[in-house]
């Protein structure tokens, strides 16, 4: 039966592959899920952030050499001040003074940022020309067994998995996080606490920003060809449906969120072709949906 | 009811009739450059109407509507090019296959409100194409190739022709009882419900016709390109520019999807021999802009700043 | 032919939370009952549950002998029961005229024409006073207006029987008699039937023949309006509290 085992063994490094992939999607998803779950606003151009991580670490390579790792804080940095930047241009004229966030503020902010999706990725691809790049990045790998993994893998999904916990205890440990769990929740409640509802919301996509930049650079590591400027169109609808599976607001659930859909792509590639396997991880939204609105966890 | 009443009663829809009816009247004098850039204009007001079907008159925002376009595009060269059927006969079945699928789409998609419809129409339009790549009858991702002659009156007069039929039913449906449905479930969806609206139905109906529109544009679109490949047929940025139109024309208007389609096609065109792609900046920023500070797109503006046209156009 | 509409022994849970147990509760047409009880005692929660809005977790609702739990919330308007929203929820973008047309396009009236409907929706508007605003947007109507709307919104359905939300709820007492007025008057004139919640006792003491109390999700007490301010239970629960406040 040597051909069962080849099937195992693939399905093995599938599921390592799938794991580590997903625990970076997860990052990416938490970005997206901040601002879903803090501001209501749910970011179309989100996966041209996840590209402009990309690009920001295959630059800080290509230019000054950074191991693609080390970008990532940077990558961060330029994050927060585009998420800041972003709130006050564009959120904040359709966010500000609302006591609550209506399902037409939802869909002003929405159709907005689409249009931003498309002027960032075509901008992008004339910048930086529509070819697809990548980092030369090998940081070796561990066999265990007849498997071989590259440990950059393991590194980003490892760093994935921590920031995702930081931005846990930061929500839920630090006056900040209680500060922008009180304004996602009740936005006047917020206010007679002395909460600057500007701020947190401003402070919060910052956030998310910084995240969704930093997931972009680590994915450059697992995708060494996989840089190009439509690269968003495939993070975003991904994120998207990692959130909805996790439950928007809850940042645990983009982890369990990430991890099952990193899993049904790389395994459900070996047995379906990448077609397919990535029609299940899309349509995996619309049961969860119909039977699971609040996300698959609880 | 005389004419004259009629007249005045409607003025946007017989403004739209007389344009119409100039473009079929020259048509056969239109020079054949000028006849091709029409065609393309039209198809893309075409695009917008099925689009304001449903983000326009029910505020139901569709990122995925290129599905429709995409299956009515291979049913078209489906049925062409394998049991060899009349290339008009192809259009009608492109717009059958966006009809049922948008009922069997919508049936589901529409269940859910705001973000999350424009959501599963996104992922719902990527699996579709990735599963129409691996169907062999398909062309297994690699397309259908069909040569077909040069005929650009015959395009022009068909599109010209669900264009029209696009402009009546919107005028249809935007007056008398459906239209207040509409409107209620557009501002208040379970206000509406509670008055009475049947929000599914209604929805569907409307969504329904949009698929429909859809399909037959695609089927059309592929037409006039002799063949149908995965890539093209399932471009999202057709069903980004739709919307584009949709939010810069005016949601839910009877004008707005064609000064949509002008304000999308003119900078598709200038810029396709300047830098490709960068059409698509100054539509994103026009989006950006008028969804941020004028939601009610050209015809809502209009209609709010030039209180003399508040009666004419629509 | 007068229809009635019944809850029937309606239990219904959200989650880990019981909010009706075992309630029953019946309006006629013709007939006026008043619903009270404390806030968060599962008075709306009942009105969604009669309204189609809800489905009850146990027992049933019965229109007209039928069984129409389960049925969505515009087949229940069809057959002639309409409810009111605590908060107004006027369609803002389209005129006072308009908002009532909808309700006389889709109701049980059968009205198909928009112009037949918006000739109804005028003489609702003129009942109920709003005639004036007829041409207003909504979003530009204060919020007692906005009650009135609501109120005629939900008679151009043409119901027979009305749930009727806390319509009495915010007004002055200058207001409220008026409210009250409008409220006897428009009643005797079409004849339906409704049921009224309300935590402003007063209010629904005067225009019901049939009170029901209900507390924590239960009934704790029915009866006239002269018997229920009577019972014991209902003191103890709602009147004590009300004559505490009005002692201070």
């Amino acid at each position: 039966m040597a051909d069962a085992s080849v099937i195992v063994a693939q399905v093995i490094f599938g599921l390592i592959r799938g794991i580590l992939l997903g625990c970076v999607f997860a990052l990416i998803a938490l970005g997206l899920n901040l601002v879903w779950g803090i501001a209501k606003v749910v970011n179309i151009a989100h996966g041209e952030l996840v590209m402009l991580g990309a690009y920001g670490a295959y630059f800080l390579n290509l230019f000054l050499g950074f191991n693609p790792l080390l970008t990532a804080p940077i990558d961060a940095a330029l994050g927060l001040a585009a998420g800041l930047g972003f709130y006050f241009a564009i959120l904040h004229r359709e966010l500000r003074g609302k006591e609550a966030i209506t399902l037409q503020s939802e869909m002003v902010t929405l159709v907005a940022t689409f249009g931003l999706s498309l002027a960032i990725s075509n901008l992008a691809n004339i910048a930086f020309t529509g070819n697809f790049v990548g980092i030369p990045f090998d940081a070796g790998s561990i066999e265990i067994g007849f498997l071989q993994i590259p440990l950059a893998g393991i590194y980003v999904a490892v760093l994935s998995v921590v920031i995702i916990s930081l931005t846990h205890v930061l929500l839920n440990r630090t006056y900040l996080g209680n500060a922008i769990r009180a304004y996602s929740q009740d936005i006047p409640a917020a206010k007679l606490m002395g909460i600057n509802p500007t701020a947190v919301a401003a402070i919060g996509t910052g956030l998310a920003f910084a995240v969704t930049m930093a997931g972009g650079a680590f994915l450059t590591t697992l995708f060494p060809t996989g840089i190009n400027p439509y690269m968003g169109a495939l993070y975003a609808p991904i994120s998207y449906v990692i959130v909805v599976l996790g439950g928007p607001g809850r940042m645990w659930g983009s982890l369990v969120g990430g991890l099952t859909l990193g899993i049904v792509i790389d395994v459900g590639q070996i047995f379906l072709g990448v077609e397919i396997a990535y029609a299940v991880a899309f349509l995996l939204l619309i049961p969860v949906l119909l039977l699971r609105p609040e996300g698959i966890l609880r | 009811m005389n004419f004259g009443r009629l007249l005045r009663s409607a003025p946007t829809l017989w403004g739209l009739a007389g344009f119409l009816v100039v473009l079929a009247v020259w048509g056969p004098w239109i020079p054949t450059f000028v006849l091709t850039l029409l065609i393309n204009l039209l198809l893309f007001a075409s695009l917008a109407y099925s689009m304001n079907f449903i983000a326009g008159l029910t505020g139901y925002v569709s990122f995925g509507h290129v599905v429709f376009m995409g299956t009515g595009a291979y049913a078209w060269g489906y049925v062409v090019g394998t049991f060899g059927w009349h290339p008009l006969a192809g259009i009608v079945a492109g717009a059958a296959v966006g009809l049922v699928l948008a009922l069997g789409i919508g049936s589901v998609a529409l269940r859910f409100r705001g973000v999350y419809f424009a959501i599963a129409t996104l992922v719902t339009a990527l699996a579709a194409r990735n599963i129409i790549l691996v169907i062999p009858a398909l062309g297994d991702g690699q397309g259908i190739i069909l040569n077909l002659g040069f005929e650009p009156l015959t395009w022009f007069y068909t599109i010209w022709v669900i264009l029209g039929i696009q402009v009546g039913l919107t005028y249809w449906v935007t007056h008398g009882r459906i239209g207040y449905g509409l409107r209620a479930i557009k501002s208040d969806e379970d206000a509406a419900k509670a008055l009475g609206v049947d929000a599914a139905r209604l929805k569907l109906f409307v969504f329904a016709f949009s698929g429909l529109f859809a399909g037959a544009a695609g089927a059309l679109n592929v037409w006039t390109l002799s063949g149908v490949f995965p890539e093209p047929a399932f471009d999202l940025l057709f069903s980004l520019q739709m919307l584009a139109m949709v939010i810069i024309g005016g949601m839910g208007t009877l004008l707005g999807p064609l000064l949509g389609a002008v304000a999308v096609y003119l900078p598709h065109n200038y810029f396709l021999t300047v830098a490709v792609g960068a059409e698509f900046i100054v539509i994103g920023i026009l989006v950006t802009f008028f969804a941020l500070v004028v939601p009610q797109g050209i015809v809502g503006a209009l209609r709010r700043y030039v209180p003399t046209l508040r009666g004419i156009i629509e | 032919m007068t229809i009635t509409i019944a809850a029937v022994e309606v239990h219904k849970r959200f989650g880990g939370v019981l909010a009706l147990r075992d309630v029953s509760i019946s309006v006629a047409e013709g007939q006026v009952v008043g619903l009270i009880g404390p806030n968060g005692s599962g008075k709306s929660t009942l009105l969604n549950v009669m309204a189609g809005v809800e489905r009850p977790t146990a027992g049933r609702v019965v229109l007209d002998g039928k069984r129409v739990d389960g049925l969505p919330a515009h087949r229940i308007v069809e057959r002639g029961v309409a409810k009111t929203h605590q908060i107004p929820r006027p369609f803002l973008g389209m005129t006072t005229e308009d908002n009532v047309t909808v309700a006389a396009l889709y109701g049980s009236w059968k009205v198909r024409d928009a112009g037949a409907a918006r000739e109804q929706a005028r003489k609702v508007l003129n009942l109920i006073g709003l005639d004036g605003q007829a041409d207003a947007l909504a979003a530009s109507l204060t919020v007692q207006t906005r009650k009135r709307l609501e109120f005629g919104r939900a008679i151009a359905t043409g119901a027979r029987i009305l749930l009727l939300d806390e319509i009495f709820a915010g007004l002055s007492p200058d207001e409220l008699r008026e409210a009250i007025r409008l409220f006897t008057h428009v009643q005797e004139e079409i004849g339906f039937g409704a049921l009224v919640v309300e935590h402003v006792m007063p209010a629904v003491l005067t225009i019901s023949e049939h009170v029901v109390v209900i507390e924590e999700g239960r009934k704790i007490a029915a009866g006239t309006p002269s018997e229920v301010v009577r019972d014991p239970n209902v003191i103890e629960a709602y009147l004590g509290t009300e004559a505490a406040r009005a002692a201070t």
